[in-house]
């Protein structure tokens, strides 16, 4: 060893026993103060000590004073920890639930999540929780993994917040922006039904108006002159029929109306053609679209998907609507607005695109964020391709976009099939078959419905009409029994579901003779009476030879 | 000579001041020049010197310099080292 190295060695030795001897005063508590390496101050070790309290405190404070939940797990989901907001959620005891398992308290459903959440590593995941009093919970859980100073995982984070409150918001925003969407196309539907109920109007005045005098002659005392077969076909068939394909023309564009308008609870999902739903949407639209765009359909033989008709009718809407509006008004021939479907992988896709615009690339990527518009103040809410997607995404579907400026765009919604046990469901059409004559009592507050029904029905059957569940109820109450019931469902006074429950009371087998007519408009109660047990029921409007169907096939 | 770092008046910095006090003052260790320094009155020196907890008696000469931290209670260990060459 040179005398430099020797010299070398020496020092370094020295450093470490001084190292050493301040970690050894350290140790022993003989410091008073060390200096901040950030402020190069020294810090008094009692005032560090204060200030390690003080921001403990302030922490504390922080998680105690937040409105969401704050659990803390250990390695095995057990809690370690839990801030004050998140016991209230549960409705327990903040110290009560340390040490159990975060499975035990939360829904079935939630345990699945979680689970399933938990082994992909999830870090934000929509769960249920049970309250206390057994109401469950819908909260957002946000989970990060916690780590000591090593790195080592020693649990987890979870924050949660209460959405009970934000998805009541979200069905109440679907709604809007449905109803928001039949707002601005109220005006087109209200001409769309106004066309054909004059053509009705007409033809049936005619029919009143120039041809009855003819036939009953205008003293009703002299006898009606011979008409010839020929005539009385072209001159009362005729116009009649057209009252009759235009009055069909109505009852389409109301059944489109209620695909629309539909509950917001009634959320069910089931069989559905797309090709209807797009044909119902094409129609609402229609009024927007002619001025605009031709609209070639190419629909290609695709299943029933599963989803809910008036959510998807929302969708298809919506994306009809937006289509129209990236085109020009006037010049209807050079543009064009194409749906298609097709079946593809196992799953339906529809594509609405059109010969518009298109979307310029640095929007595209947040046309499906929510409030992002680039229609003037006013003209839309943004949330319209929001929440497109978001009911798309719900049913196990996408929502996707191609667009070139200039060119166009294309929207394309893949969709999963309906499974097959429910699709063998889709009623089918009856065959027309007329029963034995019976005896029918038909219940409706109005007088027009009680008219026809009688005459499309007096040919075959005894028919007694009344104008109030009332008068029904003291017909059966008075001993008379009838072989079928055909009662409105809601009528002012009594309604044809109390009218059951008395009947069910006085006289059972009068109850079980009840078939329902509904407008469609009908209440959540309503809704529930027809579907839970499942009741028959015949929509109005009905035909006359539908009805007779229903009748003869109930009779029989 | 010797530097005392303190921290004002704080527990185990008067106690260094007291026992560096008695070590200078004491036969085995004649010639030391004490000078104390409070570091929350002058950080910068303490700094300087490298010197980053309170107490700490830094021997400024004969060289190599030497650091002792805490309060020189063993004040026989602390001579010998301040001794040492």
């Amino acid at each position: 060893m040179t005398p430099a190295e020797a010299s070398s060695h020496r020092e370094l030795g020295q450093r470490l026993a001084e190292a050493e001897a301040t970690i050894a005063a350290l140790l022993s508590g003989q410091i008073d103060a060390v200096f901040d390496a950030v402020s190069e101050t020294p810090v008094l070790l009692s005032q560090a000590q204060q200030a390690l309290r003080a921001s403990e405190e302030q922490y504390r404070q922080i998680v105690e004073a937040t409105s969401d939940g704050i659990i803390r797990l250990d390695l095995l989901d057990r809690i370690f920890f839990v801030n004050r907001r998140f016991a209230e959620m549960l409705g327990c005891d903040p110290v009560g639930i340390v040490g159990t398992s975060v499975f035990d308290l939360m829904s079935r459903q939630g345990k699945l999540v979680m689970e399933a959440a938990l082994s992909a590593g999830t870090e934000s995941l929509d769960v249920t929780f049970c309250h206390k009093d057994g109401t469950e919970i819908s909260v957002n859980l946000a989970a990060s993994a916690l780590v000591d100073v090593e790195g080592h995982l020693i649990g987890n984070l979870g924050v949660v917040r209460d959405v009970t409150e934000r998805k009541r918001l979200q069905a109440q925003l679907m709604v809007s922006d449905r109803m928001a969407s039949m707002g601005t196309l109220a005006a087109g539907v209200a001409h769309e039904i106004n066309n054909p109920l004059a053509a009705v109007i007409a033809n049936l005045d005619y029919v009143s108006e120039n041809l009855a005098p003819k036939i009953i002659g205008r003293d009703p005392s002299k006898a009606a002159p011979k008409m010839s077969r020929a005539w009385l076909l072209d001159e009362i068939k005729g116009p009649l029929d057209d009252a009759r394909e235009a009055a069909d023309r109505v009852r389409l564009i109301v059944r489109d109306l209620k695909i629309f308008s539909r509950s917001p609870s009634d959320d069910r999902r089931g069989p559905v053609d797309v090709k209807v739903v797009m044909e119902s949407s094409l129609r609402m639209a229609w009024n927007e679209i002619r001025h605009r765009a031709r609209v070639v359909k190419l629909y290609g033989q695709v299943p029933p998907v599963e989803a809910n008709e008036a959510r998807l009718g929302q969708v298809f809407l919506n994306l009809i609507v937006n289509a129209t509006q990236s085109l020009p008004e006037g010049q209807a021939e050079r543009n064009e607005i194409r749906v298609n479907t097709r079946l593809t992988a196992g799953q339906v896709i529809v594509e609405v695109s059109d010969t518009g615009a298109g979307i310029p690339p640095e929007n595209l990527g947040r046309i499906f964020d929510a409030f992002f518009t680039t229609k003037v103040a006013g003209a839309g809410t943004g949330l319209g391709l929001a929440i497109c997607q978001r009911i798309v995404t719900d049913i196990g579907g996408a929502l996707t976009v191609e667009s070139q400026v200039g060119k166009g765009s294309c929207f394309t919604v893949t969709l999963p099939i309906a499974r097959a046990e429910e699709r063998e469901a889709i009623p089918f059409v009856e065959v027309v078959r007329v029963g034995r004559r019976g005896r029918i009592l038909v219940v409706d507050d109005e007088e027009m419905v009680l008219r026809a029904v009688k005459r499309s029905l007096a040919r075959d059957h005894e028919v007694t009409v009344v104008a109030a569940a009332r008068e029904a109820l003291a017909l059966c109450v008075s001993g008379q029994r009838f072989d079928l019931i055909l009662c409105d469902l809601m009528m002012p006074d009594m309604t044809g579901m109390e009218l059951h429950k008395e009947l069910s009371r006085v006289a059972s087998e009068q109850a079980n003779s009840m078939i329902f007519l509904t407008g469609g408009a009908f209440t959540e109660s309503g809704r529930h009476f027809l579907t839970d047990p499942p009741r028959e029921h015949i929509e109005k409007p009905f035909d006359a030879s539908n009805l007779r169907a229903i009748v003869g096939r109930y009779l029989r | 000579m010797l530097r005392l770092y303190v921290a004002g008046a704080a527990p185990n910095s008067l106690r260094a001041v007291t026992n560096a006090r008695a070590i200078c003052e004491g036969q085995s260790a004649p010639g030391f020049e004490l000078e104390i320094v409070d570091v929350l009155k002058h950080p910068r020196r303490a700094l300087a010197d490298g010197v980053l907890v309170t107490p700490t008696l830094l021997r400024v000469s004969p060289l190599p310099t030497l650091k002792i931290v805490g309060s020189l209670s063993d004040k026989d260990q602390v001579l010998l080292m301040l001794v040492a060459k």
